[in-house]
């Protein structure tokens, strides 16, 4: 006896809130993402707490900061670091996230959990937005904890507080955003290097340190050109967003942010699309 | 309407191709047992069907529908190589990720009864790094299972099992496609488990598809040979080799005698040369000699 077959498309919002329940699932029951939550807020505190610790003799070093919210952000926009200080604020959640989206979607492809999910209807425009939506809420996360971290370490380090609330908000809305740019960026490279691991941390790490923006600006910075087409890319938006940042700061961020993250997830959709499944 | 239909499929990996002008038809309702040797072409074909890697030139339809079609895609299970399972979560949870994946509404119920099907209720909560081989191969074909697909591909799904988790797979396959419109192509080298279940075949080597048939096809295709045991095995397989162009001996230690000829014959013929036949049979070759022999080019 034979029974009529029933073919039904799956809506987009279906395919992607199922994705996204997965992938959600997966990050708070991963024991990698608390772990990185916690380095997110102890690498502030120990920077701070060690620049005010005294030496053998009992003298104590310069203090890198004069503010407890340079630890969050910088005073002005610095594309070119000269000082530990100018590169020790939340801009390095954004290298922890890129290792830890590494190790989430190389587990996705070592688990063959990618084969699984890509015979059944799911799209692979579905995975790149689900893996870059559940990775920058991971990074937003870590900047949380950053902030909880950099700012008693900061007051117990004895820096002064003072500050104006609505550029730190804004600095830190700003960052925060700018997880969703850095969250498809790393997305995206991870679907590039998705056979070879240790490139894909490496290359995360490269990207996450703005180490090519830091080269370009200090060539901007030679040319008659203005610094703020910096902010275009995402290292450059990230340190536009600083104790100085306004509504402006805050639109650019959105901006940066959006175009980015649609631009690598049409690319890693395509990639993925082109390319077999291992 | 077939569940699935190739044709003329090819798949080049660089100046390497695995699967050149396949052609493969698969009837609904069937247990297709996709034989071949190892580099053949199997693995690539069923990915090819399960849209993981693209192919080259052909076309591949699934139930009419080109097999890249979402509608279909839906209604597809899949086991390929290992289960995409996450060795620290249990399986249970392995299993209600997969549901989400699918969408299923009854994702519960639906885990519940599939892992009873398989035989693996008890070992729900066990985490899946600490399944055996065999439990991991039935968490995978159960994870196949989910969302009630039309068209299973299985390959190598007996792989690690035990004589029990054979005859439950077996059953499994059976029940499923009983409806006469879902579909499985399994592919194993365990030829023996896959007469028991397979209703059609087809065999591919490099990357060609070279026969196609049914289990009855293959049934009257497949030759009798005698097989018999005599008081002086070692003369009576001398004798026998003297006459006869195909003599073997088998693992239960018969002779086995391949040639037509009346078990009458081989019996008075030995016994004119002084050999007493004390046990003789005749029986019909089994999937895996009718495919040894088509791959040495004999039938």
């Amino acid at each position: 006896m034979t029974q009529e077959l029933r073919f039904r498309t799956p809506r987009f919002s279906e395919r992607l809130r199922g994705m996204l329940g997965v992938d959600f699932y997966r990050l708070f029951h991963t024991p990698m993402f608390y772990i990185f939550l916690t380095i997110a807020a102890i690498i502030p505190a120990m920077v701070s707490a060690m620049t005010t610790m005294p030496d053998q003799n009992g003298n104590t070093m310069e203090p890198l900061y004069s503010n407890v919210w340079q630890i969050i952000a910088a005073s002005e926009p610095l594309y070119v670091i000269n000082t530990i200080a100018d590169y020790a604020n939340m801009n390095m959640v954004f290298i922890f996230g890129g290792i830890m989206v590494s190790i989430f979607i190389g587990h996705d492809y070592k688990s063959g959990y990618v084969k699984q999910l890509f015979t059944t209807h799911a799209k692979k425009q579905d995975y790149m937005m689900s893996k870059s939506i559940v990775c920058a809420f991971a990074m937003v996360c870590m900047c949380i904890t950053y902030f909880i971290g950099g700012t008693v370490g900061g007051m117990l380090a004895g820096y002064s507080m003072e500050v104006n609330v609505v550029s730190l908000v804004l600095a830190v809305m700003g960052k925060m955003i700018m997880s969703l740019g850095w969250a498809s960026l790393y997305t995206f490279l991870n679907i590039v290097f998705r056979r070879y691991f240790g490139i894909s941390i490496a290359s995360s790490f490269f990207f996450g340190t703005g180490i090519l923006i830091i080269g370009v600006a200090a060539v901007v910075e030679s040319l008659p050109l203005p610094t703020t087409f910096l902010n275009l890319f995402l290292y450059g938006s990230s340190v536009n967003a600083c104790l100085t940042s306004d509504a402006g700061t805050l639109i650019t961020c959105v901006l940066v942010s959006v175009v980015w993250a649609v631009f690598y997830n049409l690319l890693g959709t395509l990639i993925l699309n082109k390319s077999d499944v291992y | 309407m077939n569940a699935v239909e190739i044709k003329n499929l090819s798949k080049s990996f660089g100046s390497k191709q695995a699967v050149r002008g396949l052609d493969m038809t698969v009837p609904m309702g069937a247990i297709y047992g996709f034989i071949g040797e190892n580099g053949s072409g199997k693995s690539t074909t069923e990915k090819m069907i399960c849209g993981l890697i693209p192919k080259s030139s052909g076309s591949i339809r699934l139930y009419g529908k080109d097999n890249t079609d979402a509608n279909v895609r839906a209604k597809l299970g899949v086991l390929i190589e290992s289960p995409g399972c996450f060795p620290e979560l249990s399986v249970w949870d392995n299993m209600m990720l997969q549901a989400e994946n699918l969408s299923l509404p009854d994702a519960k119920k639906q885990v519940i009864s599939i892992l009873k099907t398989v035989r693996m209720e008890g070992a729900a909560s066990n985490k899946y790094k600490n399944c055996s081989l065999g439990m991991k191969q039935r968490v995978g074909i159960a994870m196949a299972l989910l969302g009630n697909p039309y068209l299973l591909v299985l390959d190598e799904p007996l792989n690690g099992l035990d004589a029990d988790g054979m005859r439950i797979m077996r059953e499994v396959f059976t029940d499923i496609v009983k409806d006469g419109n879902r579909s499985i192509i399994v592919s194993s080298h365990l030829l023996g488990e896959l007469q028991k279940v397979a209703t059609h075949y087809g065999i591919i080597r490099h990357g060609r598809m070279i026969r196609e048939m049914t289990a009855q096809e293959l049934d009257a295709s497949c030759r009798t040979y005698t097989a018999l045991q005599a008081k002086d095995m070692s003369r009576a397989k001398l004798l026998l080799n003297s006459k006869y162009s195909r003599v073997e001996v088998d693992e239960a230690g018969y002779i086995r005698v391949y040639d037509p000829v009346p078990p009458e014959a081989v019996v008075t013929y030995l016994y004119e040369n002084g050999v007493i036949v004390t046990e003789i049979m005749t029986e019909k070759i089994g999937l895996e000699e009718y495919y040894i022999d088509l791959m040495k080019g004999g039938n």
